[in-house]
Formats: C-alpha cells, sequence, structure tokens
C-alpha cells in the first residue's frame, strides 16, 4: 500500500516540479520582454499608438467699437459615414438604405433621395469608408443625423463620424472683412487684424498626450502632461459699424458709377486717431467688386494735389508767403525746363491770390511758388525737411500688416532720380508715393490742431467680458508746424469747400474741410493711343470749427461721368460725413436748447389728438408754450389765434370714439376696445373715419380709418 | 457580517483554497471595473454599468457553483461520471455539426428557449477529468495492464480529445495534456505512455492530412499551419504578438495603474486570450508574478491535499481538476509570452467570459470538496482512536 502511495506521490511531484519549471519560463519570459527587451518594445509602442496631439483653443471675438460681434467662431461638423462597419451586413444596409437617404435628402440639398441612395450604394460597393456626407453641418443638423436610420447606431456600429472644427463667422457680412482679415496657418498666411493680434485672438494651443484605441479613435491618457490650451482672448476694435456700412456703401456707389478700377476710404476719429472704417474695393470681374487688398494701408500712389496743403504749409512755416500775396497763375499752363505744367480745369486768370490758387487747386500756382523758393541754391532740402516734419516720409504704424513705406525722395540724390522738374512736380503730389492711411494721418494732425496721432484699430484686449489690456491712443509728433500756420491751413481747407474746387458739395446742416485731388497716374509715360488715367481723391475732416472726423476717400481710374476729385471722391465723402453727422447725435444742437420761439398760428400743431400724457410730454420737451386745459385720458390741441391750447377729446365708451387726430397707437386702442373691426388706410395721422364720430354699431362692424 | 463570518466559519476545507476562490473573483471584477472607461468609449453606445453587472453575476454565479461542487461529496461525481461523459459527446458532436464560432471555429452550442450560448468543450474537459479519475482509481489493482486498464481508460480519452480537435485543437491538446498527467500520476505503465505520446503524435498528423486533402471536413488545418509556421518565422512578426508585447513592456516592474492600460484596446481580445500581457501592463512584472503565483500556490495546496489523503478517486480527481485549471493557466500565459505559437485558450478566472469561468468554478469546488472530506475522515479517524484509546 505505501509502496502504491508512494509511487503515486513521486509521478505527482515530478509533474508538479515540470509545471513549476514551465511557470519559470514563462516569468522568465516575461521579464526578458518588459525588461531586457522592453525600451525597443515601449518605443515602438509609443511610435505605433501613442502621439502628442495638439488641442486647438477656442478662437476669441472680434467687436465693433459699440460691442457688436464683427468675427466670432461657430462650431460645425464634418459628416462621414462608413457604410462597411462590421455591423451593417449587406441585409441591413439594403433594408434602411431607403429611409437613410429620405431623411438625408430632407436636410440636405445635395441630392433627392433617389440620388442618396445611389451615392450611399456606390459608396459601398467601391468600398469608400468615410464617405462624405456634409461638410458644414450646424449644430442642429448635427443632433438631426445623429438620429437617422444605422446613423443612430453610432460611430463603431453605424458608421456615423462627425468630426467638430470651427469656422469664422461674420455676422456682419462683408463688413469690413479685408480689415478683420484672416489667418490660415497652413499657408502661413496672417491678414489684417485676425493675423495682426493673432497672439491675443488667436490663443495657444494645448497638447495631451492621445493613444489609440482604434482606427480612427484616439483618446486621451490623462497623464501630467497635458498642457491646456489658452482660448483666444476678444478683441475690441475701433470699428464702427454704422460708419463703416455708410463708407462701404457710398464707395461702391460712386465706384459702380464711375466704372473705377477701385477704390478706398477711412475714416478716422480727429482726436485720437481711432479707426472708424476702411474700405477697399477693386475690380475683380467686369461687373464684380470685391474686398481683396488692404489698398488703404497698402497701396502706395502719388497722391496728386491733396499734397499741396503740405507744399503750402511748408511756405507758411517758412514765412515766404501771405496767403493774401498775388500769384501768376499764367492762364494754366506753365514750363520747367522741357515739361509743360497745366492747371486741371480751365481758367481764365493771369494773376490770383495764393489762398486763390489753393483752393482752385491751381498746380501752376503752386509749382511756381515752390519752385521760387525752394528752386535755386540747393534749397529743395528745405522743403522736403518740412515734408519730414510732416511725417509723409514714415509709415503711420497702424496695427495692421502690410503698411507701405512712403516714398520721399532725396534732395539732389546721386541715383539720378532728381531733375530740375522734380521740385515742382513734388510740390503738387507727384515724383513720389504715399498710402491714402498716410495722406489722411497728416490731414488728421491739421484738424487735430497739429498734433499727429498713430492711428490704430485695437482699443481693448478682453478676456471673459473684462479689459485685459487697453490701448491709449499714441501720439507720433506733440505739433507738426507752428499754430498759426495750422490755423492758415484749416482756414485754406474750409475754403476749398466754401470757394474753390468743392463748392458744389457744400451743404447748409453742417460745415466740412478738405481738399481735392486729381492726380494722372500715367503722365509722361503715356503712348499716342493710351487714355490718360487719374486718380480721384478727397482729403479733409468735418465739422469744419470742432472737427470730429477726418476721412480721406480715393476712386481709382474713374472711366465714366468724370474724373475730378470734386465729382468722383467727394461726394463719397459727403455721403459719409452727411451720415456720420446724424448719427453722432452729440453734434447736433439740442432742439429745446434754442430759444423759445413765439409760435405763429400756422405752424402750431393743429388738430392733433391722443393720450393727454403723451401730448403733455411732447411739448414739454419741445418746449412750446401752451394752455392746459386737459383733465381726461385722451386730449387734443386746438390753436386760437398765435396760442395752443390742450383741450379734453372726450371718449363715449358706448359709442364709436371720435380718432381723427390720433396716431395710429392710440386709434386702434380705441376702436378695438369697443369691439370694432378696423382697416387702416395710410399712415400718419388719422384724417378721416368710415363710421362717423357718436355713432352706435353693434361689435364686431367694420369702421375704415385713412391716415396721412 | 455575522452571517458571512458564520459561513466562513462553517466551511470546510482548505482555506488556502477558499482564499484563493476569493481572490480570483475580486481580481476580475476589478479588472473589468477599472478599465470601463475604456470599455464605454469603444462602445459608445454600450453601457458599462451592464458590464459590470454582468460580470458580477458571472462571479456571483462561480462562487455559487463553487460552493455547490464544494457541498457535493465528491463520491457522487464518480457515479454520474459515465453518464456526463456521454452527454458530454453527445453535445460534441452536436457541436461540430451545428455549431458556430468565429472565424470557421465550431466551439459554442446555442442552448434552445434560453439562448444561452456555450463553449461545449468546457463542459467536456470536466467530464473528461472527473471520468479519467474514476477510472485510473477503479483499475489500480490492474493499473499496469495494457488490455484492462491502458486501453479502458484511454478511449475516452482520444474520443473526446478528437471530437475537439477539428475546431479548437489548442483545448484539445490542453485536455490530453490533462489527461495525460492524470494516467502518468495514476501509475499507468511508462512504456505505455510513451507509445501513447507517439501515437498521438500521428494520430493529429492523420487529422491534418485528412483535413488537407479533405477540405469539406471543416478541419482548421490552415489556421493552424499559419500560427505554427508564424510562430517559427521569425523575419515576420505576428502583430498580436508583438503588441502583446508592447503591452507588457509599457507595464515595466510594477505597471502602469490599474484602468491604464491603453494596449488592451489595441489587443485581439484583451479580455480573454491576451488578459496576461494586460495584467502585465497594468500591474507590472510583480503582477505577473503573483498571477503566476496564485495558480501555483493553487497547485500546491493541491498537491498538500493528494499526499495527505489516502483515497485514490479523491486524489485523482483533485489533482485531475487542479491540472485542468493550472496546465491551460500556464498555457494561456504561454502565448501571452510568445513562448508557444497563438491559440484561443481564456485564462481560468481572470478571462472574462460565462461559461468557462463556471466549469473552472466547478473546478475548484471538486477540489474543496475532496479537501472537505479528507478533514473529516481525519476527525473521524481521530475520534476512532479516541475511542479505540478511551
Amino acid at each position: 500500500m505505501t509502496t502504491i502511495k508512494n509511487e503515486v506521490l513521486i509521478r505527482v511531484y515530478v509533474v508538479t516540479l515540470l509545471l513549476v519549471l514551465a511557470a519559470l519560463a514563462v516569468f522568465s519570459r516575461a521579464f526578458v520582454i518588459s525588461i531586457s527587451e522592453g525600451k525597443k518594445w515601449r518605443d515602438l509602442g509609443d511610435q505605433q499608438f501613442v502621439k502628442l496631439m495638439p488641442i486647438e483653443p477656442l478662437r476669441g471675438n472680434i467687436f465693433a467699437s459699440d460691442g457688436s460681434i464683427l468675427a466670432t467662431s461657430l462650431p460645425f461638423y464634418e459628416i462621414r459615414f462608413d457604410p462597411l462597419t462590421s455591423n451593417i451586413t449587406e441585409s441591413l444596409f439594403a433594408q434602411k438604405v431607403d429611409s437613410l437617404s429620405m431623411c438625408l435628402a430632407s436636410i440636405s440639398d445635395k441630392f433627392d433621395a433617389k440620388g442618396w441612395k445611389d451615392y450611399l450604394w456606390k459608396a459601398r460597393k467601391e468600398p469608400i469608408r468615410g464617405v462624405l456626407i456634409m461638410e458644414k453641418a450646424t449644430q442642429e443638423q448635427y443632433e438631426r443625423m445623429k438620429m437617422f436610420p444605422l446613423f443612430r447606431l453610432g460611430k463603431y456600429k453605424g458608421g456615423f463620424i462627425a468630426s467638430q472644427k470651427s469656422f469664422r463667422s461674420h455676422p456682419f457680412g462683408t463688413l469690413a472683412l479685408r480689415t478683420l482679415g484672416y489667418v490660415n496657418p497652413e499657408d502661413s498666411k496672417y491678414v489684417g487684424l485676425e493675423g495682426y493680434y493673432n497672439n491675443y485672438v488667436g490663443g495657444e494651443q494645448g497638447e495631451e498626450m492621445m493613444h489609440k484605441v482604434g482606427r480612427d479613435l484616439w483618446l486621451p491618457m490623462n497623464d501630467l502632461k497635458q498642457v491646456d490650451p489658452r482660448n483666444g482672448d476678444d478683441l475690441l476694435t475701433t470699428l464702427d459699424v454704422n460708419i463703416q456700412d455708410i463708407t462701404q456703401e457710398a464707395l461702391l456707389k460712386s465706384i459702380d458709377y464711375h466704372n473705377a478700377d477701385g477704390g478706398c476710404a477711412i475714416v478716422m476719429e480727429v482726436k485720437t486717431g481711432a479707426i472708424k472704417a476702411i474700405s477697399n474695393f477693386r475690380r475683380i470681374g467686369k461687373d464684380t467688386l470685391g474686398e481683396i487688398y488692404n489698398d488703404a494701408i497698402n497701396k502706395r500712389t502719388e497722391p496728386g494735389s491733396t499734397l499741396k496743403l503740405a507744399s503750402i504749409m511748408a511756405m507758411l512755416e517758412d514765412d515766404y508767403v501771405n496767403l493774401e500775396d498775388t500769384v501768376d497763375v499764367n492762364y494754366g499752363k506753365t514750363r520747367f525746363f522741357d515739361r509743360i505744367l497745366e492747371d486741371a480745369e480751365k481758367h481764365g486768370m493771369k494773376l490770383t491770390t495764393v489762398r486763390h490758387a489753393f483752393e482752385m487747386s491751381s498746380n501752376v500756382g503752386i509749382s511756381r511758388l515752390v519752385q521760387r523758393f525752394y528752386g535755386e541754391n540747393k534749397k529743395a532740402e528745405k522743403f522736403i525737411a518740412h515734408l519730414r516734419d510732416f511725417n509723409l516720409d514714415k509709415k503711420t504704424g497702424i496695427d495692421l500688416e502690410g503698411e507701405s513705406d512712403p516714398e520721399i525722395k532725396e534732395a539732389y540724390n546721386a541715383k539720378k532720380e532728381w531733375s530740375g522738374i522734380t521740385l515742382p512736380w513734388m510740390s503738387i503730389g507727384y515724383e513720389m508715393t504715399l498710402t491714402p492711411l498716410q495722406v489722411l494721418t497728416f490731414y488728421n494732425a491739421v484738424a487735430n490742431d497739429g498734433m499727429m496721432m498713430k492711428p490704430y484699430l485695437l482699443s481693448e484686449v478682453q478676456r471673459l467680458g473684462e479689459p485685459i489690456k487697453t490701448f491709449k491712443p499714441v501720439v507720433i509728433k506733440r505739433r507738426i508746424a507752428s499754430k498759426k500756420t495750422i490755423t492758415m491751413a484749416k482756414s485754406l481747407l474750409e475754403g476749398v469747400v466754401l470757394n474753390g474746387t468743392a463748392k458744389d458739395l457744400r451743404t447748409s446742416k453742417f460745415s466740412f474741410a478738405g481738399k481735392t485731388g486729381t492726380a494722372q497716374v500715367n503722365y509722361g509715360k503715356l503712348g499716342p493711343d493710351d487714355k490718360k488715367e487719374y486718380q480721384a481723391s478727397f482729403a479733409g475732416y468735418f465739422p469744419a470749427e470742432n472737427p470730429v472726423y477726418s476721412c480721406i476717400v480715393v476712386v481709382y481710374n474713374p472711366k465714366q461721368y468724370g474724373f475730378y476729385g470734386a465729382i468722383c471722391a467727394g461726394p463719397v465723402f459727403r455721403e459719409i460725413a452727411d451720415k456720420a453727422f446724424t448719427l453722432k447725435t452729440e453734434l447736433h444742437d439740442c432742439i429745446n436748447k434754442r430759444e423759445k420761439m413765439p409760435m405763429k398760428g400756422p405752424m402750431l400743431p393743429s388738430g392733433d389728438a391722443g393720450m393727454a400724457y403723451d401730448i403733455d410730454f411732447l411739448l414739454d420737451k419741445l418746449n412750446f408754450r401752451y394752455y392746459k386745459q386737459a383733465k381726461k385720458e385722451f386730449a387734443a390741441l386746438k390753436v386760437s389765434g398765435d396760442s395752443l391750447k390742450l383741450t379734453d377729446r372726450n371718449i363715449d365708451v358706448n359709442a364709436v370714439p371720435n380718432v381723427v387726430g390720433m396716431r395710429l397707437k392710440d386709434a386702434l386702442h380705441l376702436l378695438e376696445n369697443r369691439g370694432l373691426k378696423v382697416g387702416v388706410n395710410g399712415y400718419g395721422v388719422v384724417r378721416r373715419q368710415s363710421i362717423p364720430a357718436g355713432a352706435r354699431v353693434a361689435a364686431g362692424a367694420y369702421i375704415a380709418i385713412a391716415l396721412e | 457580517m455575522s452571517a458571512v463570518n458564520r459561513i466562513l466559519a462553517n466551511l470546510k476545507g482548505d482555506k488556502s483554497i477558499w482564499m484563493i476562490v476569493i481572490v480570483f473573483g475580486l481580481f476580475s471584477l476589478w479588472s473589468v471595473y477599472s478599465s470601463s472607461p475604456l470599455i464605454a468609449a469603444k462602445e459608445l453606445e454600450g453601457n458599462t454599468t451592464l458590464f459590470l453587472l454582468k460580470q458580477l453575476a458571472i462571479v456571483l454565479s462561480g462562487w455559487f457553483l463553487t460552493f455547490l461542487a464544494y457541498y457535493t461529496n465528491y463520491k457522487r461525481f464518480s457515479q454520474i461520471a459515465p453518464a456526463f461523459l456521454v452527454v458530454s459527446v453527445v453535445l460534441l458532436i452536436l457541436t461540430l455539426i451545428f455549431g458556430y464560432g468565429v472565424h470557421d471555429a465550431k466551439r459554442w452550442l446555442r442552448i434552445p428557449i434560453i439562448g444561452l450560448r456555450f463553449q461545449t468543450s468546457d463542459l467536456a474537459k470536466l467530464a473528461l477529468v472527473i471520468y479519467t479519475a474514476r477510472a485510473v482509481s477503479s483499475k489500480q489493482e490492474i493499473i499496469k495492464s495494457f488490455k484492462e486498464a491502458m486501453i479502458p481508460i484511454l478511449a475516452p480519452v482520444l474520443l473526446v480529445c478528437g471530437l475537439i480537435l477539428p475546431h479548437d485543437l489548442s483545448t484539445a491538446l490542453i485536455l490530453f495534456a490533462v489527461c495525460f498527467a492524470m494516467m502518468f500520476v495514476g501509475r499507468l505503465e511508462i512504456k505505455y505512455l510513451i507509445a501513447l505520446l507517439v501515437l498521438g503524435v500521428a494520430l493529429l498528423a492523420l487529422v491534418i492530412f485528412l483535413g488537407n486533402i479533405i477540405p469539406q471536413l471543416g478541419v482548421r488545418v490552415e489556421t493552424w499551419i499559419s500560427r505554427i509556421s508564424q510562430f517559427f518565422d521569425t523575419s515576420v512578426e505576428d502583430y498580436q504578438a508583438v503588441r502583446a508585447k508592447i503591452a507588457m513592456a509599457r507595464g515595466e516592474y510594477f505597471g502602469r495603474g490599474p484602468g491604464n492600460s491603453i494596449m488592451r484596446t489595441m489587443l485581439p481580445s484583451s479580455f480573454a486570450d491576451y488578459i496576461f500581457a494586460t495584467i502585465l501592463e497594468e500591474y507590472g512584472l510583480f503582477g505577473g508574478f503573483f498571477v503566476i503565483g496564485l495558480y501555483l500556490f493553487l497547485l500546491f495546496r493541491t498537491v498538500a491535499l493528494v499526499t495527505k489523503t489516502t483515497k485514490t478517486f479523491g486524489a485523482m480527481l483533485a489533482i485531475g481538476s487542479c491540472l485542468l485549471i493550472v496546465i491551460q493557466a500556464l498555457a494561456n500565459m504561454a502565448i501571452a509570452v510568445n513562448l508557444v505559437p497563438v491559440g484561443g485558450i481564456t485564462l481560468p478566472f481572470l478571462s472574462s467570459g460565462g461559461t468557462s469561468y463556471w466549469f473552472m468554478s466547478i473546478a475548484l469546488g471538486i477540489i474543496l470538496s475532496v479537501s472537505k472530506q479528507h478533514e473529516k475522515d481525519q476527525q473521524e479517524i481521530v475520534s476512532e482512536t479516541n475511542t479505540e484509546s478511551a
């Protein structure tokens, strides 16, 4: 018995020993893999199944100065479909494809139900795993699609692949689109405000370790290496939605009307240099205009007559001229060496004053004066030094990418750029190139009593509605010319509008000052068959006596209905000024600040009726003198002689009320409360009613009222 | 708590083995719980709570089955063994005809009406081990005889393994190894056993040969050949093996922590066949050492029981049940560490999956039942000697 037991036990121990050896083999093998060869396998794993993925930050908003959203990021989904998940068998697909197609047709115009069905079948047959369903689905569309047949089974079973992205939305459409700009890191394009302030508005990418859990599915590893993204901050710009809108509209209208190649306009706040609007258009097709380049800050051209202001101011600074001095304009024609210079507009004058030569924009007058004072003894240096004083040789430093450097020649330079005619031509805005913004900054300084402000677009960086960085207006130069010069320059610009080239643009509503410019772009290089090309411009500010806004308008190559600055650009300026002035209510005189006028009989609002309280309130605010006799809810105004009386309008609760003289609000209220059906015709004040007051009618009867 | 304490106090059998039962159950629950975020991500529509509840149900029912088996007098297993074996064989044949499974492997049978599917080989394994234990123990007097012992003992083994083999080579091989070890322990003539090994290899060769010339038999010869050739072809690393190695390497000594396995989503059947790689990734080499240690501990406790017991059937039954668990565990781990070619077998108690857990629970219960009976016998002997001496 014991021998049997022993034999069994020995054999049991043998088996046990073998198994222990096997276990040791397993363990040592595990040791080799995870420790000895460990690094090799871990590296391979990191390479295949782990990766550092960027976490995209949310881009900030861009606001107009009133807080309106100009640019914001909205989420959208790219929807794809994998018709070949292991769960979607041929029969299941065939069974569901009809209803799925119908659902898709109901949400997308890409195909009809039949078209969708063919499209999906094709994807399954080809096969295309991840066929595009919708490129930009809104949140709402995404929520709906999630419930579609097959899709509702989800990503793995139903093949419904939705990837969230975001796009930049501009609630005001094309408004200041170019100034707002865009960023496209893939092509390293950083344009406009979005580009310039990308550091703020773009936020900072975060990163996290992700590991692969499925074909296209990566999950965060939630380790300590994760870096959270910093979401973009909001930009509060100086742009004014209303002025921008006016500017765009007015500019577009003129470019279109004059069949020009393009144009640009800028509106700036005089005291601060804050840009209120920038608009640029270029013809991109025969009938299409597009805002593709920010010409206002980067297109450099010869400014033409708008520069004459600088020439005159130079001479005034040097005390060479008085505005009332006589100048020989020689019937609008003169010669410098071999070149003839003519005034743009014909006139029959031989002699006139300096003031008038400027106001009528005489090329001959200004160039002869400049040539006389600076043309000899190497004094051109001195003229150019003045242009430098006016900062015309430097960038403005606006906070946008791509501002061009102005080009002002060195006097008598060795590069053969300087000839005998350079100076006279410079004096009238040729032989140099500037951007519209640079010209405007100069004009703005004149309007601002000589203080030159740096143009800027960003006033505040906000995070969660709280300002984190505020940008104050920056002074480029405290004084660009003497007080006397500035005063005279302003009077000259006002004179242009009162008596000069812009006198047709005058208005009695408000005053403005400015200078027209009509530059021939292709002078000197004109072939016999070439048409002359012009650049029409207008630079100025308003109101003249206490400037609030300055503005420049440039129209490139107008081809019909005139080419003068006063005709192509001036009206745009006027339109912008008109509306901007209207919007800026603080510039208007308050009606009740005026002296109380003794009203004469015919001017008084006789016969008006309505709620006594309302009439009372209005007359009070408008500073009318009247006698109040009314005590009831409704009242009417009566005039006897030159005095105004507010008397009761009796309303009979059981009869048709008298609503003549009332506004629609009161009339409807009264009539409908009597149970009448009201037909309304016209607008204004009720003049007639179809059922006379006092009549007794059944409820539901029809009454027509005529308003005028 | 007191109820639990009372049950524990009244539990007979090897307390260490009871502890193993509990540790296995808790570990399998914990691994499902800690990986629930991953399951949620992968099965977006799947309910993770349901997943956990399902595992809880499996563990609880497993414990119940262990208890049931423990509660049963193990001699009853001897009585039902022939019937049990017949039922298993019938089910295996049914599986060959009606069964289904992934990749053409017919391994599962769906129980009509309740719709539960189970792997018939799991049932057959247990039945065969019990039957072999009975056969070996009942023929101890004539055990060295070829005709009277070797043949009757071997015949059912060959039949069952042969029925499993066409669709599940790994399970058939493991089951054969378990029975072979039982026959060895049961004192069968060594020269016959060596001859049997030769015969086994020959039989395998025959099946492969037949499967190759008659594809209609549906034998998965191609899979076997490709797996085996892949294993020996070092130029091309099998992607499953590579991912398993990455998982283990990521764990290093102490692992990445519970639920932090990232490779489990990339590993085929990371909760079943490759669970050992996942365990190493999350708990490191020390975790792996602990798991191997648990199975070896079970083996040592059973050997200790066998050493003490005087009952041949009990000893054979306990050692057979234990080997069924331990050999399968070692085979699974050997596959995970790429010691042997890939094969679809689970790690007892730690792989998720219902029926395997249940039959393994019964096997554990049987060991406990033998242990309990042994303790009872010891007490009787003690009381007898006490009365004798009294």
